[in-house]
């Protein structure tokens, strides 16, 4: 009876999903093109640059021979350091939001605050530490790096410890308030087991992000042709003499840097992928 | 409007019952969610060493009044009581109560089981870590113990290493009686300890109840009325926030006072 009718109404349903299945294949599709040709090009290109001596010699000058372990090595402390320092306050201050305060004023301020942060040109965060590190101190320095990297770690482990704490149920809080658990405890023993998987993907996911900073680099660590466990003077980091080598006219250099940036390039996807699957298995322990 | 209609019932509210101490005092208790009042002058013994049932239909106000007793609804900034509940003869409510010493007598089983996220014998001996400082071999002693309690420990002696998230439904909720008696509380409140459970688990922990109330004094909500008639010694019907009838169980079931009860109870209404 309504068959007919049914079938030009299902019929045209039909259609109507298979040109929006159709559009978010394309564009699924026109995304990874992009993303897999940048790959191809820097494997094709970067692979021919590794040699052990990659990792175990320093920057060339012009036209000499040369690896890239001070930059390695420097980008190393500065991402150590900054995890360091952005971690635990991210941590606490992610705890406060989601435990202490989650109803308080304080937190929706420092909510919005963080966004705008988690968003903020990494270059303004560079212009920032130099006005008040660099230019007060009268010299670049690692630590001014480091300090620079860790402002842009804050906010993304902030939020993340945010969301990961919020999404363990309140039932597991009250059961264990009604064991009489101080707060902390509850916190320490309960809420952050259930959310511990999340917190890491979390750091992990920060430590991706500041991998490939340069930015805010330039106006702190700056650069450093030389092997250096100084703090306190210029640091050398590979995205730092990406930028310089791939500007610059001579041939060594330029494969030096494509080397550089496939690096870059795997540790981030590395880490990348731990986090995906320390995620994936975000299910409390 | 709603409290004209029983104006006519608070005269019932409970009588003593000859004979028995009462564990919990409940006095002119209101409690309001933000503006909302949700209870409105209840007044309710527990009897110690006894089981009382909180029947009632959904949103009368049988677990707010349950959480009350152990002050877990202090988590939430927006809700507060006034009156008087009264453990002991000592009021509860009072500004100056360590709510966690508070806990550690009142214990509370909830509707869904909740482990923590730890081996099963760590979620026995977390609790009891918190009040006693005791060497291993007599903690371990504790913690079957508590298991026995719980009638858990013939499924589990075998993996206490296993997460307590692991365990089927049933024994997630047993493990979690078993918590709750391992640091040896006064009083129990369950509520509706059984709704997520099969029958099986069921009977098992209607069992668990009948055997542990020697020790302690039981508070349960429930919506299952064989639930009420079978576990409890005292049965408080509630409707819209008010106390309507208290009575020993047998009593309300048979012949209640009240209309109003003796419709709930063969579900006329609710």
């Amino acid at each position: 009876m309504a068959a007919a009718f049914a079938n030009a109404r299902y019929s045209r349903r039909r259609r109507g999903n298979l040109i929006a299945t159709a559009l978010s294949i394309g564009a699924a599709l026109f995304g990874l093109t992009w993303l897999a040709l940048i790959l191809i090009v820097l494997v094709v290109k970067g692979v021919g640059g590794l040699s052990p001596s990659v990792f175990t010699e320093m920057t060339p000058p012009p036209g000499g021979a040369g690896g890239l372990l001070n930059p390695i090595v420097g980008s190393l402390i500065l991402t150590v350091l900054a995890v360091l320092f952005g971690t635990p306050l991210g941590i606490l201050a992610g705890t406060y939001m989601a435990e202490y305060g989650r109803y308080s004023k304080l937190t929706m301020v420092v909510r919005f605050i963080n966004d705008i942060l988690l968003s903020a040109p990494s270059i303004v965060v560079g212009l920032f530490v130099y006005e008040i590190m660099v230019a007060r101190m009268g010299h670049f320095s690692a630590w001014a790096g480091a300090v620079s990297l860790a402002i842009l770690v804050i906010p993304v482990v902030v939020r993340t410890t945010e969301d990961m704490l919020l999404l363990v149920p309140n039932t597991l809080r009250e059961a264990s308030a009604a064991l009489g658990v101080p707060q902390w405890l509850v916190i320490r023993d309960v809420a952050y087991r259930a959310a511990r998987a999340g917190i890491t993907t979390g750091v992990l996911l920060a430590v991706a992000r500041i991998t490939g900073e340069t930015a805010p680099l330039l106006f702190t660590a700056l650069n450093n042709q030389f092997f250096s466990w100084n703090l306190n003077a210029p640091m050398a980091s590979l995205p730092v003499v990406i930028f310089q080598f791939a500007l610059s006219p001579y041939a060594d250099w330029q494969q030096l840097a494509w080397t550089g940036a496939l690096l870059i390039t795997a540790t981030v996807l590395g880490l990348s992928i731990l986090a995906r699957m320390l995620a994936s298995k975000r299910v409390l322990t | 409007m709603s409290l004209a209609i029983h104006t006519d019932v608070k005269e019932q509210a409970p009588a003593a019952v000859e004979g028995l101490e009462a564990k919990v005092s409940v006095r002119h208790l209101n409690f309001y969610y933000g503006a909302y009042r949700a209870l409105a002058d209840n007044n309710v013994n527990l009897y110690k060493n006894k089981v009382t049932a909180f029947i009632g239909p959904s949103g009368c106000g049988k677990s707010t009044l349950l959480r009350i007793l152990n002050r877990i609804y202090d988590l939430y900034p927006n809700q507060h009581a006034d009156g008087e509940v009264l453990l002991d003869g000592e009021n509860i409510l009072r500004p100056g109560q360590d709510v966690n010493l508070l806990r550690a007598k009142v214990g509370m089983v909830f509707q869904k089981p909740t482990p923590f996220p730890m081996t099963i014998y760590e979620n026995i001996a977390f609790g009891i870590r918190l009040y006693e400082q005791l060497p291993k071999a007599e903690l371990d002693t504790r913690v079957e113990d508590a298991l026995r309690r719980g009638a858990l420990w013939d499924e589990v002696k075998d993996k206490l290493d296993a997460s307590g998230l692991s365990l089927s439904g049933g024994q997630q909720q047993r493990l979690c009686i078993a918590r709750t008696v391992a640091i040896r509380p006064e009083v129990i409140l369950l509520d509706e300890p059984c709704s997520a459970l099969d029958p099986i688990s069921t009977a098992k922990i209607e069992e668990l109840i009948d055997v542990q109330k020697r020790d302690y004094t039981i508070a349960i909500v429930t919506h299952n009325m064989q639930q009420a008639a079978r576990t409890s010694d005292y049965t408080a019907f509630m409707y819209l926030g008010e106390l309507v009838e208290f009575d020993n169980t047998t009593q309300i079931f048979t012949n209640p006072r009240l209309e109003r009860t003796q419709d709930y109870i063969t579900g006329r209404f609710g």
